[in-house]
């Protein structure tokens, strides 16, 4: 059996796949993710990612490596998130937002986090005038 | 299937030299294929095509309170454990189970369409309540809500309330 054009498309959708993948660092934190319905879609590129872990801690990260060594310094450039603290977190913000103004901020809470903490990340956020943010969650799927 | 080619033997020649004739080359390429399968699997397995869900907040600028009208604000109030309570202007609060909280919300802003829904988490609470009584608004319509911190007065409130 001439086993060729098989062969052709196993090759081409391994390049395909090859191509397209990207790799992740690891995560610095493990975040179970709340349900909602909101369908909307994480944005593509200038995302600003505020981890807040299942133990209360905070971390900040970006989804370019530019923007993760001009704020946390080249030692850093290859990570995901780097931990913060929540005093700190201010100033963290404003320079960002000066260095990329496009920015989108998306907070990635784990579910089993505290409130308190949320409510903090949210004061803070309001106080540097990030007054649009998501709230990243995994689809509920049920029946209503 | 991986033949390779040669010229075909050419016409007698001249002269007795023997001509060394080359045979088709075949070449085994299942190794490789195997080998192709296995990276393509592979990589169909870590590729994740979808992008994580959102949920969009949009929080007042710091300046300007704005004036509600007692009768028009509603309380969420959630306890430490994920008890719920809601009251309108200064009603004694009432327990409310998260499942009937979607009819509660679409039958008082029915009765109500100017109701501004205040919501008070406690700090000890966990993030994933806020995510889903912040999920309950979006499905009941609820654009007007907003988030308030949870004072010593509520608390004091709901102990009254729940004895």
């Amino acid at each position: 059996m001439d086993m060729t054009p098989f062969v052709d498309v196993a090759f081409l959708l391994l390049t395909f796949f090859m191509l397209t993948t990207q790799f992740r660092p690891p995560e610095e934190v493990q975040i179970i993710l709340p349900q909602s319905h909101s369908a909307i879609k994480l944005p593509e590129s200038n995302v600003m990612t505020l981890t807040i872990s299942k133990d209360n801690r905070l971390f900040l990260g970006f989804d370019s490596q530019f923007m993760m060594a001009k704020l946390f310094g080249e030692e850093n450039k290859l990570r995901i998130a780097v931990p913060v603290e929540l005093g700190k977190l201010g100033d963290f913000l404003i320079r960002a937002r000066m260095a990329n103004p496009k920015l989108r901020t998306v907070v990635k809470g784990d579910k089993d986090a505290e409130y308190g903490i949320t409510e903090d990340v949210m004061g803070i956020l309001q106080k540097t005038q990030i007054t649009r943010f998501n709230l990243v969650t995994d689809l509920e799927r049920d029946e209503r | 299937m991986a033949s390779v080619d040669t010229a075909a033997p050419r016409g007698h020649k001249k002269g007795k030299k023997k001509k060394i004739r080359r045979l088709g080359v075949r070449m085994d390429m299942t190794p490789m294929v195997d080998v192709a399968f296995l990276l393509l699997t592979f990589f169909i397995y870590t590729t994740s095509m979808n992008r994580p869900q959102t949920m969009e907040i949009n929080i007042p600028p710091n300046n300007g309170g704005v004036e509600v009208a007692c009768s028009n604000l509603m309380t969420i109030r959630v306890k430490e454990d994920g008890a719920i309570f809601w009251n309108i202007c200064t009603d004694d609060p009432k327990k409310v189970e998260f499942k009937e909280l979607h009819n509660l919300l679409s039958q008082q802003n029915q009765q109500n369409p100017k109701l501004i829904t205040l919501l008070k988490v406690d700090r000890k609470g966990k993030y994933a309540m806020m995510v889903n009584l912040l999920d309950e608004f979006n499905v009941a319509n609820i654009t007007r809500f907003s988030l308030a911190p949870m004072e010593d007065a509520d608390k004091r409130i709901l102990a009254k309330v729940s004895g």
